[in-house]
């Protein structure tokens, strides 16, 4: 002790007279610093996140402050399921930030005091109902700071829109019309360790010989043998979205985030750009989680058995070294109107991977499915006519085959079309 | 070696008019009214007790204890203690009984340093603080189709570090005023010392009092220890932790207070087969009996000798009944009996001594005095 008190310690309560007990200096909170001001500090417009290298950037006067980023990647502190974290949340946002609700489509969504002018980002609405955020959620820790331009983003849109036949000829010219928004999505990261032992009877087919009216013949027979094992899966950062505000069809195809980048939270890299605050819980997000990562085991613990058919399955499960993260995911999010219907579509921020709705041309697509069964129904009517002369049998079967086939093909056109523009 | 003249202001301390007497065998000192006398040292049974006066070599501590733990034995557990301990030797010394030991008990008081120290330290540790996290366990059945969950509470500890000052006073931290007292401890078993009353004048009339042979110089390191583990715990709550490790402290000590407590205890003996008196201690509070119970060899020995010569005396008559198995036949039958009951009795004379032997055996621990 060659100092006291030892460096960055702070004097704290005691509970007994005559006895001083210093603590480390807790880390400064986030939360109580009041207002962060987002002005710029040499002209006073609002100044925004800059993607190009992260830094603070004044579009007016031009005033830069260069980025104080901090890479934490996977290594970032992970919390344990404390009682008292799901008993009690803890505070609120960083910096004061205003929560907007539409009112068309039921969308909270966090923006900076300063921001005036709003439109919902997930319904095009401007009917929104401005209120403080609520202050009795988790604070998120850690983010990927965007690393996909605006420009950039439309660029991977506009190839998107024109890069299937099923759309209508016109909409990549439509592209300017999409209107891309910065938002970082709520997630939660989930860590555990599953251990298993499980128990089944297991099929195991048997061939044995005997003997039927003096002749020896062989048969073959079911056995069912007990079976047993056990499996230990280890789950890294399963992501699970912490909104329900956007379609889950859309935030799958985008969820292959690179979690390397993660970074600690800082106010800064939310100027000028919207944060949604989750609506999906720990605990559900955490149910959620935990179906996935029983459901791996299972598949695991069947996989072990020397036969995928068998009877009377049970299983333990034991979770350990369960952690979790709340971190804030950088998407863009864009609205575009063709034919008067409002079409999503959403970029990963930081890969530039894309997915959304687009409107299909189904004049092609049934174009398409005629043309695909066509050959199969022109032959099998061939086949008919031609039956009385005996040939047609067999251009009736070839006619039955390329009708298959190509009815198959079309069901899966079809689906694939159902599902660009309704997700 | 200087000498020295017993402190008469504390002797008068004590109440009543005292005496020191010293055991010319075994150097145990005790303290007692000047009016009684002790026939036997209660640690050695030694009749050699002199009285200690005028010039000494070394400054015995003699000033009265500050609290005594009271006698709370019964009579009858007394009794009941002692025919225990008494019961189921084969082939006891005569001595080894429960009216001698009865008879010769001694109750004396055992010290114990118990120490006033005003502690101010620096001091630096890891406390722990308990918290719950929520775990799961969940079973998946064919039969019942789907998962059951189980949600469980698992208990952790967080560790922090916690530095801070120290400025309180301690008392009656305690430390061993004897040598023997921590080999005494392990087979006697502790004290209550939560009974402790503070000294009066009967307790000394009552039962003579055990001088310290471990001088504070050197007990203090123990008191020390303990001091410091108190610091500890204090430090913990008043960190409001559920746990400390890694304590670490600098300690001065402005003020130091050295005092008695008295712990009170019985003695008595019997004498083995070297007419050796063989002590045995009663604790003064839970009744515990402890000493070396022997089986007497000598009784054995005298029991084998009787029954060996018994069997040769047999033996020599059998045998010389079947030398005359010529003369009159039927000494052959009587003759063969005598022989094999000769035998019989012959290794029967080595029993007592196996049972004794067996017996004194594994009791034969290194015994405290
Ligand atoms: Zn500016
Ligand atoms: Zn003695």
């Amino acid at each position: 002790m060659a100092q006291f008190p030892p460096p960055d310690f702070v004097q704290t309560d005691s509970a007994i007279v005559g006895i001083e007990v210093y603590m480390p200096a807790p880390e400064p909170d986030i939360a109580p610093q009041g207002v962060v001001d987002f002005k710029c500090p040499q002209c006073g417009a609002t100044t925004a996140y800059s993607v190009a290298d992260g830094g603070i950037c004044c579009e007016h006067c031009g005033y830069y402050e260069s980025p104080t980023r901090e890479v934490v990647g996977k290594g970032a502190q992970e919390f344990e399921f404390k009682v008292e974290t799901l008993e009690r949340a803890a505070v609120g946002w960083g910096a004061q930030r205003k929560e907007l609700v539409c009112e068309n489509c039921q969308a909270h969504t966090s923006i900076p005091v300063e921001m005036l002018t709003y439109t919902c980002p997930f319904c095009g609405s401007n009917k929104v109902i401005q209120r403080d955020a609520a202050q009795d959620v988790l604070r998120p820790r850690f983010l990927i700071p965007f690393q996909v331009t605006l420009e950039g983003c439309q660029v991977v849109a506009r190839q998107w829109l024109g890069s299937s036949w099923m759309v209508p000829k016109d909409l990549q010219r439509l592209a300017h019309v999409t209107d891309f928004v910065p938002i970082y999505l709520p997630f939660w990261t989930f860590d555990a360790v599953t251990t298993a032992d499980w128990r089944a009877q297991v099929a195991h087919t048997v061939t044995e010989r005997y003997r039927s009216g003096g002749e020896w013949k062989t048969r073959t027979r079911t056995v069912w043998r007990w079976e047993s094992g056990n499996v230990r899966r280890l789950f890294d950062d399963l992501l699970i979205a912490g909104t329900e505000r956007l379609s889950r069809v859309l935030i799958d195809r985008l969820i292959h985030f690179d979690l390397t980048h993660l970074t600690p939270y800082d106010p800064n890299y939310l100027a000028g750009i919207r944060a949604q605050a989750y609506d999906v819980s720990l605990e559900p997000a955490w149910a959620e989680a935990r179906d996935a990562m029983r459901e791996d085991t299972r598949r695991a613990c069947r996989a072990q058995a020397s036969n995928s058919r068998m009877r009377n399955f049970t299983m333990n499960l034991d979770f350990a070294e369960e952690t979790w993260r709340y971190v804030l995911l950088p998407v863009y999010v864009g609205l575009f109107t063709y034919a008067n219907q409002t079409f999503q579509v959403m970029v990963n921020g930081q890969t530039a991977a894309i997915a959304g709705q687009r409107p299909v041309d189904w004049t092609k697509v049934w174009l398409a499915i005629g043309g695909l069964l066509a050959p199969g129904v022109i032959l099998g009517i061939i086949g008919l006519v031609t039956a009385i002369l005996g040939i047609g049998v067999i251009i009736g079967v070839i006619g039955l085959v390329l009708f298959v086939i190509g009815a198959i093909i079309a069901f899966f056109i079809y689906q694939k079309a159902e599902g660009m523009d309704d997700v | 070696m200087s000498e020295h003249v017993l402190p008469q202001t504390e002797l008068e301390a004590w109440g009543t008019d005292v005496q020191v007497v010293v055991c010319e065998t075994c150097d145990w000192r005790f303290v007692l009214p000047a009016e009684t006398s002790l026939p036997r040292c209660p640690h050695c049974f030694g009749t050699e007790l002199e009285l200690l006066s005028g010039e000494v070599s070394e400054l015995p501590y003699v000033a009265p204890p500050e609290q005594a733990v009271p006698f709370a034995v019964s009579e009858a557990q007394l009794t009941g203690g002692i025919e225990t301990f008494a019961k189921g030797i084969p082939l006891p010394p005569k001595d080894l009984n429960p009216a001698a030991l009865r008879a010769r008990l001694q109750a004396i008081y055992l010290p114990r340093w118990w120490v006033d120290a005003e502690v101010a330290a620096l001091w630096q540790a890891e406390v722990g603080f308990d918290y719950e996290v929520v775990s799961h366990q969940e079973r998946y059945s064919d039969t019942v189709g789907g998962w059951q969950a189980r949600k469980v509470h698992e208990g952790r500890v967080r560790w922090e570090p916690r530095a801070g000052r120290l400025r309180r006073t301690y008392e009656n931290v305690m430390a061993p005023a004897l040598e023997a007292e921590k080999a005494l401890r392990a087979q006697f078993g502790d004290y209550d010392v939560t009974r402790a009353r503070p000294y009066h004048v009967d307790m000394v009339r009552r039962a003579p009092v055990r001088l310290p042979d471990r001088v504070p110089a050197v007990a203090w390191a123990d008191a020390e220890m303990a001091l410091r583990r108190r610091a500890g715990d204090e430090c913990r709550q008043a960190a409001k932790g559920d746990h400390i490790r890694e304590y670490r402290w600098q300690p001065a000590y402005p003020k130091r207070n050295w005092t008695l407590l008295l712990l009170p205890a019985y003695t008595t003996y019997y004498l083995d087969d070297e007419q050796r008196p063989q002590p045995v201690l009663i604790h003064g509070q839970t009744g515990r009996v402890i000493g070396m119970r022997k089986a007497s060899l000598k009784r054995a020995q005298r029991i084998a000798l009787i029954l060996g010569l018994m069997a040769l005396i047999i033996f020599v008559l059998s045998s010389i009944s079947l030398l005359a198995v010529a003369v009159a036949p039927p000494l052959l039958v009587l003759g063969g009996i005598g022989l094999l009951v000769g035998m019989v009795l012959g290794l029967s004379a080595l029993a007592p001594l196996i049972v004794v032997w067996r017996f004194n055996r594994p009791r034969r621990r290194p015994q405290e005095r």
